[in-house]
């Protein structure tokens, strides 16, 4: 049985094919997971097989339903969650259930949905209050009321940390009967690897379909099969560090926070946080949602003041001295922040000015970072429409435009695909070996694995700091994730 | 560095920010459609349809009298240019009815026995009735009446040589042209608006955007991004109100007797202080919508005190006092001067002291929100 069911499907946006005569089949009692680059086609397939969207060409069944025609009966038998949930922020969680139940009319029946995703003892909390992966487990929960025939999920897990995204995975497999069937669209390929089908997609095409396992029976090995599935990575010498230059006072530890604070009332965000980074090294600050990674990263830039404590980039306190500290610093911040009605060029045009470089370095830096990242391309387009993968390394090239020794990367590849996501750290890695430091926080764990040292928060506190190797040596686990949780649930019980 | 590297690389960055919020502006159709939509719209709106004179009133008449000397009366309404149609009705309810419905503003009723008395050259009323419901122009078109009823009487029974005998004349505007009025206005007005929701999107459209992190954390200082923040706004507002003022000056002929040096300073001074406001109700507000309620909720009253709509002295105190510090009195009264009867320098000096002094505390207070709100 195929709880949907597609044939020779066709969708076209103006000149831009979407999904070039797909034919494909999503199986009842199975969670499919669906991947691909970006602008693959995921999300557009998942929009009409709801009737969202209508194809050009082709048929589509979904759950026995034509969605072109009979959108109304599918609404009431599937659960969507698309990218961005719309939650409303000054609504309780109780609330939201409430109107989402009423919307979809559907019956207060909220004790099962609560129980799975143990979200019970926080009805009564603001659902703008609430950690990341607290909100998409809320998500989920008002997508899973009424018990939907057919899970439809867009990249549920981005920006969640690794505990959660467990828990998002364990409820919907939780959920899953037999006549029952979850879509689930990611760019975790290890998550991937874990679900009973795989869909990989390619401009438009499908690429694989089957069962995980039969490309690779690991989740390191599926990741390299999918990657070379859509397009594969080159791996070169990245130009981006060859010709990097840097410029900052000479000082053994480029960046050290000495014992900062941030204080909220009685409640402390951060407390104590005490690390120095080498000249050249990557750090990781890793934690799960709301430990207090953002506020410190904050407090690093200067974008919150401590409570207490100092902190310096290249020995220069950011509070005493923030224009001078911050001209040494190049920052990412977590969502796309680059003017979006202004051109690629007119971004990095405004970035050479307020870092002051003069009028023929800043031609020269913008001309050299046009070829490297290929944004010739799209030299008139306002940065808004661009693919998600070309704001990326956008945002990286203004970050990196004015060649500074301390690169802050916030969640840096937050939504980005695998094969965007290693060329992006192609580039840190290399940086980092010219002698930049850089300073990261992220939810991907095989990306932890590229940090010289990291340390790992909860509660405000770091409770682990050291080497990948000598934190998964600390609780006996070989790989970043398992690691994470089992230091994570080893302190929870202590506190 | 040497002090001037120093000074050059101030200067690059706040360049940098200037041209950055130039192509903003430009590139975002709210912002376009304001700069170039908004005057447009407000000049044929306030030039043509805009007016608090009175002309064509409609006036119904029951005239019980018939007689020439009624009819004499009555014609010398139909010859004012004030008035427009005279109804002639049969009764009262007729009259009642005409002015329910507004059809009329006026109504007049002569008596039966109007000839009579006026051949005996003895005293007689004839009754005005004016629409209430419409305040101010039932009272100016009463008014009307009544001079052209005065000027009738003293033709037919000619006053004593010892009354007063009034002459008046109107100064700087000799034919009381609404127009030329409003017109003049209408300059100060839009570099109000056009510079109060500029400066007040701009911060807070960063915001929305999420691109004002990415600017804190770059090396400007927070003066550098006031100016930048201010300069554009205020440059852009100079230039369309000067483009406004020559529509003013040379399509619709309104006179302007003081100098143009005299209009920019006088308009410079007061949209700095006006911008300063602009900025503070960016730095306080999150998104755009809240920063344009924080525009209207300071727009109107700081309009209605502005001396426009009514006049200052007939305030209560209080509110004239907030007239004292209220940039758009000064900006008002000041174009007024400039346009009917020009400045000299020390009267000048009236209104770009407190215009500076304004200017002075809210940017103070819009830098300093500013910076508070970084920590």
């Amino acid at each position: 049985m195929n709880a949907v069911s597609i044939k020779n499907v066709t969708k076209k946006f103006g000149d831009i094919i979407a999904l070039d005569d797909l034919s494909l089949d999503f199986p009842t009692g199975k969670i499919t997971g669906l991947m691909g680059a970006d602008g693959a086609g995921k999300t557009t397939l998942l929009r009409l097989i709801i009737g969202l969207l209508l194809p050009n060409a082709g048929e589509i069944s979904t759950l026995g339903y034509d969605p072109t025609t009979n959108k109304d009966d599918i609404v009431q038998v599937i659960g969507y969650m698309p990218q961005k949930f719309g939650m409303y922020e000054d609504l309780s969680i109780q609330e939201n259930l409430e109107l989402y139940a009423d919307l979809r009319d559907k019956p207060h029946d909220f004790e099962k949905v609560l129980d799975m995703t143990n979200l019970a003892p926080f009805t009564k909390r603001l659902a703008g209050k609430l950690s990341g992966g607290m909100k998409q487990k809320l998500g989920l929960a008002c997508t899973l009321l009424g018990n939907p025939k057919l899970l439809i999920l867009d990249e549920p897990s981005v920006g969640v940390d690794p505990i959660s995204r467990r828990e998002l995975i364990k409820l919907v497999k939780d959920s899953l009967t037999e006549d029952t069937a979850v879509i689930w669209a990611t760019s975790y390929l290890d998550e991937a690897h874990n679900f009973d089908e795989a869909v990989v997609l390619d401009k438009g095409k499908l690429l694989f379909q089957g069962k995980p396992a039969t490309l690779s029976p690991t989740a390191k090995g599926f990741e390299e099969e999918v990657v070379k599935l859509m397009g594969g990575f080159e791996d070169e010498p990245s130009k981006l560090a060859e010709d990097y230059e840097i410029v900052a006072p000479q000082s053994e530890y480029t960046v050290e926070a000495d014992n900062l604070c941030k204080r909220y009332g009685d409640f402390y965000a951060v407390k104590n946080n005490t690390f120095r980074i080498k000249r050249g090294e990557i750090f990781g600050l890793l934690g799960p949602n709301g430990a207090g990674k953002s506020t410190s990263f904050k407090m690093m830039c200067g974008l919150a003041k401590p409570t207490s404590g100092t902190a310096r980039i290249v020995g220069i306190d950011i509070q005493d001295n923030p224009s001078v500290a911050r001209s040494y610093l190049g920052y990412m911040a977590q969502k796309f922040s680059l003017y979006g009605d202004l051109t690629i060029e007119e971004n990095m045009n405004f970035f050479v000015g307020i870092y002051g470089l003069d009028y023929f370095t800043g031609r020269k830096r913008i001309a050299e970072l046009k070829e490297i990242f290929g944004f010739d391309k799209y030299a008139n387009t306002p940065t808004k429409d661009l693919p998600l993968g070309i704001k990326q390394r956008l945002s990286l090239a203004c970050a990196v435009i004015h060649e500074p020794p301390v690169l802050f990367l916030d969640e840096p590849t937050s939504g980005v695909d695998a094969v965007g996501r290693r060329e992006f750290w192609q580039h840190i890695n290399a940086l980092a070996k010219k002698g930049v430091t850089v300073l990261v926080t992220t939810h991907f764990m095989d990306e932890a694995e590229y940090c010289d040292h990291i340390s790992l928060f909860l509660a405000g506190q770091t409770i682990a700091i050291g080497t990948p190797d000598e934190l998964k040596a600390s609780v006996g686990a070989d790989n970043m994730e398992d690691t994470f949780i089992r230091i994570i649930e080893k302190s929870s019980i202590e506190v | 560095m040497t002090s001037v590297q120093i000074i050059r690389l101030h200067i690059r960055r706040i360049l940098a920010l200037m041209y950055k919020e130039f192509i903003t502006i430009w590139k975002d159709p709210k912002s376009r459609g304001l700069v170039l939509g908004m005057p447009i719209i407000q000049l044929l709106l306030f030039a043509n349809s805009v007016t608090m004179e009175v002309k064509n009133i409609d006036m119904a008449v029951l005239d019980y009298s018939r007689t020439p000397e009624s009819r004499e009366l009555l014609s010398s309404f139909a010859g004012s240019t004030r008035f427009r149609n005279l109804y002639y009705v049969e009764n009262l309810d007729a009259l009642r009815d005409k002015i329910e419905t507004q059809k009329v503003q006026l109504g007049l009723i002569v008596p039966d026995d109007f000839a009579i008395k006026i051949k005996q050259k003895t005293a007689t009323d004839v009754q005005l009735i004016a629409d209430g419901r419409q305040t101010s122009s039932a009272s100016m078109a009463s008014g009307y009446a009544m001079q052209i009823i005065g000027t009738y009487s003293n033709k037919v029974a000619p006053i004593s040589t010892t009354a007063i005998n009034v002459v008046s004349r109107n100064w700087f505007n000799q034919n009381l042209d609404y127009q030329l009025y409003i017109l003049q206005m209408l300059v100060p007005m839009l570099a109000l608006s056009c510079t109060l929701m500029l400066t007040s999107m701009s911060v807070c459209r960063e915001k929305e955007n999420g691109t004002f992190e990415q600017l804190i954390i770059s090396p400007l200082l927070p003066v550098e991004i006031m100016i930048g923040k201010l300069l554009p706004p205020l440059l852009i507002a100079m230039t369309v109100t000067m483009f406004m003022t020559g529509v003013v000056v040379f399509v619709y002929g309104v006179p302007m007797v003081g100098s143009l040096m005299q209009l920019l300073i006088m308009m410079f001074t007061a949209l700095l202080a006006i911008s300063g406001v602009g900025l503070f109700i960016s730095s306080v507000t999150k998104t755009q919508q809240q920063a344009i309620l924080g525009v209207m909720t300071f727009q109107v009253p700081a309009f209605m005190l502005s001396g426009f709509v009514s006049p200052v002295q007939d305030m209560p105190d209080l509110a004239q006092f907030i007239t004292r510090i209220n940039p758009v009195w000064y900006f008002m009264d000041g174009t007024q001067m400039v346009f009917f009867r020009g400045l000299n320098y020390s009267m000048m000096w009236k209104f770009v002291l407190p215009l500076l002094a304004i200017s002075f505390v809210t940017l103070g207070i819009a830098t300093w929100t500013f910076t508070r709100k970084l920590e």
